[in-house]
């Protein structure tokens, strides 16, 4: 009965870091803070994963969310530094109430369907299901419960085993996304000088003072 | 295994994240935290995923983490998004000076 107390209490704090670093990231005015605030949401989620016993996947949102996409994003912040001041970082005004009113509406509608879930016909309602199956080894226990034990415990292996062969051909294509993407974030953001030259003076619209963006300078 | 923290409170916990992810993309004018608000609500949906794939029973046939395959593919989507949205916000950038997506207004009508 402790253990579960614990690990409530666990996950009561987690959640609760969670939705601080989460308000943090939309909130705050400096977007190198809310990039943290990010880092610190990833993470939460990560110690989610380990709570729900995908430790694997917990690694990996570690390596490629704080790792990879944390970094980029702390990349692009630093690139598109606004010179003329912080004022791109702020909230919009009259827009401020109809979007905290879009967002409370969601949630509430999400709460709703959490509580009143409607199962499909000939499966249990899942809504009151407080525990999740065991994976504790016993007698007369259905294929997949062995099959989940095994997953669990060599989760590593197993996904590898998954990607190649029932999930072969999404994984074939992930690869070709992520190709196509590097492809595409190459050609988007490589600077041609020719064409650069070519381009039509679009900054006629700014104030003559803007200096010298930082990413321009730097590259 | 006595560790039963209610499915729900997962599922709390993702669609208070989401709806987070929401307000930021909704109020944010600067078109790297509109990104960031993205992976925020791409995020809650994973813990939605990995719950329901640790606390249901799998269809027959399903194999044995149908959730985490898929959580792992929704990341990887979420990593091209992220290269290619930075490309563009840096292209968008250097063309008008600016990541304020309320200036970026040149289809307007």
């Amino acid at each position: 009965m402790g253990e579960v107390v614990v690990a409530r209490i666990l996950f009561l704090a987690i959640a609760a870091l969670g939705l601080l670093a989460a308000l943090g990231t939309v909130l705050s005015r400096n977007l190198v803070h809310a990039a943290l605030h990010l880092v610190g949401f990833f993470f939460c989620v990560a110690c989610l994963f380990v709570m729900l016993e995908a430790e694997f996947l917990a690694a990996v949102q570690v390596l490629i969310y704080i790792g990879a996409v944390a970094i980029l994003l702390m990349f692009g912040i630093m690139l598109t530094r606004n010179t003329r001041g912080d004022d791109a970082t702020s909230l919009s005004g009259p827009w401020r109430l109809p979007g905290l009113v879009a967002g409370l509406c969601l949630f509430g509608a999400l709460v709703f369907g959490i509580n009143n879930a409607v199962s499909p016909s000939g499966a249990s309602p899942w809504a009151g299901e407080a525990a999740r199956p065991s994976l504790v080894e016993r007698e007369g226990e259905p294929a997949w419960a062995a099959e989940r034990r095994r997953a669990v415990e060599d989760m590593g292996r197993v996904v590898g085993e998954e990607f190649l062969t029932r999930y072969a051909m999404a994984f074939e294509l992930a690869g070709l996304l992520l190709t196509a993407a590097l492809v595409g974030a190459v050609a988007l953001a490589h600077r041609d000088e020719v064409g650069a030259a070519e381009l039509p003076p679009t900054v006629e619209a700014l104030p003559a003072d803007s200096a010298e963006p930082v990413g321009t300078a730097a590259s | 295994m006595a560790n039963d923290i209610p499915l729900s409170w997962f599922l709390y916990f993702a669609a208070a994240a989401f709806a987070t992810g929401l307000v930021g993309v909704l109020l944010r004018r600067n078109a790297i935290a509109v990104l960031m608000a993205i992976e925020i609500m791409l995020n809650a949906a994973n813990v939605n995923l990995v719950a329901f794939w640790r606390y249901g029973t799998p269809a027959p046939g399903a194999g044995p983490l149908p959730g985490v395959i898929l959580a792992l593919l929704v990341i990887t989507v979420a990593a091209a998004e992220v290269a290619v949205g930075i490309g563009l916000i840096l292209l968008c950038y250097r063309r008008w000076r600016a990541v304020d997506v309320d200036r970026y207004e040149t289809m307007s009508g």
